[in-house]
């Protein structure tokens, strides 16, 4: 009786440590990481096609890639993309723990969950990677549980080719392709390695008699260590860098002045942001010096080769109503793609420069494809309408604002903006603010006096 | 074995007996539409070589829930197809259709299903040629891109059927991510591909190079040239390989619907002996542009483009302000394969006096006809919507334009064009689908009369609408790149 009570104790306390570590991951990503989450989401584009499933699952360790890309589309919304998260790390320690039985060894089933945490707080992590290792713990599961002998040997015998095809031989479980994930590898190689070192361990156990204290504090002890290198990994700047990237993706002006005023921010994005916040604010040439600046690099950046940084420019081209360049350069930050994937916001954007720009059949192929995707489906069922019906996009609150603020003058343009550019932006339809908020703050931040007062007699005498 | 007209029959009969069960069945009652079908691609009275795989092709899946199509032999054979809103035939049957139709038309009805009632359309005919084109056709497939670019691969396709496979891809011998790798122009000497190139820049940089089969790495680049080999032409009978040296340049416009500007700064030609790894100058004005080599099929001739000097008040100015005056001329030299000497300079065709700009001269393989690119200026018609393809007869005087109006698009680019070994197709990538992802089109060429232009048949014809790529240079090509991608990517590891 006092055993069963003991085993019943113990199997709360050990669903309670596990509940509470899905709780932690839970919270972490939704609350710490939401902006990672986004982050991956924007960088791929799962589509519900034949032929994009069988190009993945063809190559080794497809099957875990597409589970991975199937649930990233989730982190379009963090918190649920954080609860995919909790509950793939929780599976993983759950199947971990089966494969050994040790109570005084019971925190050790957490170690390979705690890598996977570890491996993911890098943005260029694919979720692929932790499909992996549940794969193969499926599998490495499946086997210890059929019976010693023939049997047993033919599922090996069978079981590794197909591991391999679907998990193991993969080479996608990081964006950088030649980067090597040595935390995966790590919490791959513990889930294998820890249940055979405990189950040789267990021999030397002194005491056969279970008990619940030390299974929870071998819990306590892998939790503290491990989740004090999870704290200190965390990349909080990086997170905050997202973070701003993800306000200005969704015009979230009123939150990003919010925020900028309070941290006033320096790094490059951030800093982009916050000048775009504040143009579409009217605030811009009047605040611009009660924020950190940085040139007229802090307004309108050079295209950068990288999927990230050229994002907000892109969103600044955009709201100027620059949509030529803000096309290429979306256009550009998704070919920067290092894993050579897709991006539903770069193809949604896209879509909506050529419906601006006229393009309607390069804009439908973008929307064609948007329209087999589960969360940009209905985005595209109603934007496809609009292309050729020129009535309906004048009308449109975004597509007809923008339009009308189009440069009359065509400019060839290399990298940088010029305040030729944004003078015939401004020049071709006055009632374009934004432009003049970033005419006068070029003029502002290259000292250039001259042209600053012209522009203000000019409005003056209008 | 060539098979007789009896066994050809027997053939489609058998064909058609054997899969009557997957054909529905014409609609029993069809209100008249009184026009063409708007079917993608348009197939309605093109002329087709007697080889190329199943025209499939598709209604509009917005407008039509189903497709019916009823091709009719000209002996009186009919089959249909068609399911959902899509038309593919297989291969089998498509073939044996087309054997028994050489020089001949297939007649083709279609329905369309939409609103609970079915609309027959205007018959069309699809005309075989009795000549085949070559089995292969090869092309770099890439994004629109600007600047950056991602994936990227050249390929080739069987077009008697619908297989396509990797001859190169920019990420086996990709050493450094970061800067990434172009891989480009491919081309071969006449047609083979025993003797073949392409380029792979920035990572992992070279020219790899088949020479009788043998795959090497080699750099062209020397003191005294603007750059390595870039736009190659190979002589047809000696292992000798004319190339553009370039420095390109490129910008990008903020209204133009051109979109994009790619021109050269500087550009010379050069002359590669693959044999002795020598390279040689053939022409480098510094004032002047040179570029697109092309020989004549016998290789007596090699023709070129070459810019004409600029206005006097324009000269020396920034060429962001200049690239709408830039325009090229066709010119040729003549040249002795076994002195290796190039003769003095003749124009061929003086396109900056009608003010136009003439780019990418292909002689036909009869030697009769030129065939090149025309736009308003500069050096990339592909970028370029008023540009189209332009043949005229050769070494007669004051010769006039054939009419290419069935193989030009009306508004959007033509570029590239080029002669199939026969000379009876020519091909040319087109952004004429929606100005942005160019496609390969093909027509036939008799005697100087071009028929109606048609897409390269997919077996999906909407992978025309989800394959985002362009369809870069398409080449011909009588048999198939044998070196498999792996084998190309070791002459890497060396």
């Amino acid at each position: 009786m006092k055993h069963f009570t003991i085993h019943c104790s113990l199997f709360t306390g050990k669903a309670l440590c596990t509940l509470l570590f899905g709780v932690a991951v839970l919270l972490f990503f939704g609350l710490v990481y939401p902006h990672h989450l986004h982050y991956q989401e924007q960088y791929q584009l799962f589509l519900f096609d034949n032929s994009y499933v069988w190009e993945i699952v063809r190559e080794p360790g497809g099957v875990a890639d597409l589970l991975g890309r199937f649930c990233t589309q989730f982190f379009l919304y963090a918190w649920v993309g954080a609860l995919i998260i909790a509950l793939l790390l929780c599976s993983v320690q759950l199947l971990t723990l089966r494969l050994f039985n040790v109570q005084w060894l019971y925190g050790l089933s957490f170690v390979p969950s705690f890598l996977l945490w570890l491996f993911l707080l890098d943005e260029n992590a694919l979720l692929g990677g932790v499909w992996a290792v549940l794969l193969t713990l499926l599998a490495v599961g499946g086997i210890v549980c059929l019976p010693k002998g023939w049997t047993r040997c033919i599922f090996v015998l069978v079981a590794i080719p197909i591991l391999y095809w679907v998990a193991l031989g993969g080479n996608h479980y990081h964006r950088y392709p030649t980067a090597i994930p040595t935390l995966l590898y790590a919490a791959w190689l513990s889930a294998i390695v820890l249940p055979i070192a405990v189950r040789f361990l267990h021999r030397f156990q002194c005491s056969p008699q279970p008990s619940v204290l030390i299974p929870l504090a071998s819990f306590a002890l892998v939790a503290v260590v491990m989740g004090t290198f999870v704290w200190k990994n965390t990349n909080l700047k990086a997170e905050k860098v997202m973070q701003y990237d993800f306000m200005a993706s969704h015009q979230q002006w009123n939150r990003i002045l919010a925020i900028a005023t309070a941290e006033k921010p320096n790094n490059q994005i951030g800093v982009t942001v916050q000048n775009l916040a504040l143009a579409m604010h009217g605030q811009l040439a009047d605040h611009l010096f009660d924020y950190n600046q940085n040139g007229i690099a802090g307004l309108l950046p050079e295209v950068q080769r990288d999927a990230t940084s050229p994002m907000p420019t892109a969103e600044a081209f955009y709201q100027l109503g620059m949509i030529a360049i803000a096309q290429r350069t979306v256009f550009e930050a998704q070919e920067a793609i290092l894993d050579f994937q897709k991006s539903g916001r770069c193809y949604k954007r896209l879509a909506q420069t050529n419906l601006i720009l006229g393009s309607y059949e390069v804009a439908r192929k973008y929307l064609m494809a948007l329209k087999k995707t589960l969360f940009y489906r209905q985005w595209a069922d109603e934007t496809l309408p609009l292309l050729g019906d020129e009535e309906a996009i004048a009308k449109h609150p975004e597509y007809g604002r923008l339009r009308q603020m189009l440069c009359h003058e065509n400019f060839y343009f290399g990298d940088h903006v010029t305040a030729d550019m944004l003078e015939s932006l401004f020049f071709s339809n006055t009632d374009n603010r934004v432009a003049l908020e970033y005419l006068r703050a070029y003029y502002m931040l290259t000292g250039d006096r001259d042209r600053y007062a012209k522009l203000i007699l000019h409005l003056q005498q209008q | 074995m060539r098979m007789s007209k009896f066994e050809t029959i027997l053939a489609v009969v058998c064909l058609l007996l054997l899969s009557c069960v997957s054909h529905p069945d014409v609609p029993s009652s069809s209100k008249e539409a009184k026009c063409l079908p708007a079917i993608y691609p348009d197939y309605c009275d093109v002329t087709v070589p007697c080889n190329i795989a199943p025209l499939n092709f598709m209604l509009p899946a917005d407008e039509y829930d189903e497709c019916v199509a009823r091709f009719t032999m000209s002996d009186g054979q009919q089959q249909t197809y068609g399911s959902g809103v899509k038309v593919q035939i297989p291969e089998d049957e498509w073939h044996a259709m087309l054997d028994a139709s050489k020089g001949k038309s297939l007649k083709v009805e279609v329905w369309g299903h939409k609103n609970d009632e079915w609309l027959s359309f205007t018959p069309f005919e699809i005309h075989v040629a009795k000549e085949p084109i070559d089995e292969y056709v090869s092309y770099r497939l890439i994004e629109p891109s600007y600047v950056a670019w991602t994936f990227m691969e050249i390929a080739q396709r069987n077009l008697t059927s619908f297989e396509e496979t990797q001859i190169f891809n920019n990420e086996i011998t990709m050493n450094d991510r970061k800067i990434g790798q172009c891989i480009n122009c491919h081309s071969y000497q006449n047609y083979k591909t025993d003797n073949m190139l392409f380029h792979v820049r920035l990572s992992n940089a070279a020219t790899v190079l088949v020479s009788d089969g043998k795959v090497s790495k080699v750099n062209m680049k020397r003191d005294y040239t603007i750059s390595s080999g870039v736009y190659p032409a190979w002589h047809p009978t000696a292992k000798l390989i004319a190339f553009s040296t370039n420095k390109t340049r490129q910008g990008f416009h903020t209204l133009n619907p051109n979109k994009i500007e790619v021109y050269d700064e500087a550009s010379d030609l050069i002359l590669y002996d693959v044999k002795t790894d020598s390279v040689s100058v053939i022409c480098n004005d510094s004032s002047l542009l040179e570029v697109y080599p092309t020989w004549s099929p016998d290789g007596k001739y090699l023709y070129y483009c070459k810019s004409v000097p600029l206005p006097e008040e324009m000269r020396g100015k920034d060429i962001r302000t200049t690239y709408p005056k830039i325009q090229y001329n066709l010119y040729r030299r003549t040249f002795d394969v076994t002195s290796r000497k190039f003769g003095d300079e003749e124009l061929v065709y003086d396109a900056a006096s009608h003010n136009k700009s003439a780019t990418l001269p292909r002689i036909s393989p009869d030697g009769r006809y030129l065939l090149f690119a025309e736009g308003q200026y500069g050096c990339f018609h592909i970028r370029h919507a008023d540009g189209d393809i332009v043949c005229m007869l050769l070494n007669v005087e004051n010769p006039s334009r054939l009419d290419l109006s069935r193989f030009n698009s009306k508004g959007f680019a033509d570029s590239y064009p080029s002669w199939s070994s026969n000379g009876h197709w020519i091909m040319t990538s087109s952004r004429r689908g929606d100005g942005n992802f160019s496609r390969i089109y093909i027509s036939y060429f008799n005697n100087g009369r071009v028929e109606k232009a048609f897409m390269v048949p997919q077996e999906d014809p909407e992978q025309n609408t989800f394959r985002l790529k362009c369809y870069n240079r398409p080449e011909f090509m009588v048999e198939p790149v044998k070196i498999s991608v792996n084998e190309f990517s070791k002459v890497f590891d060396k």
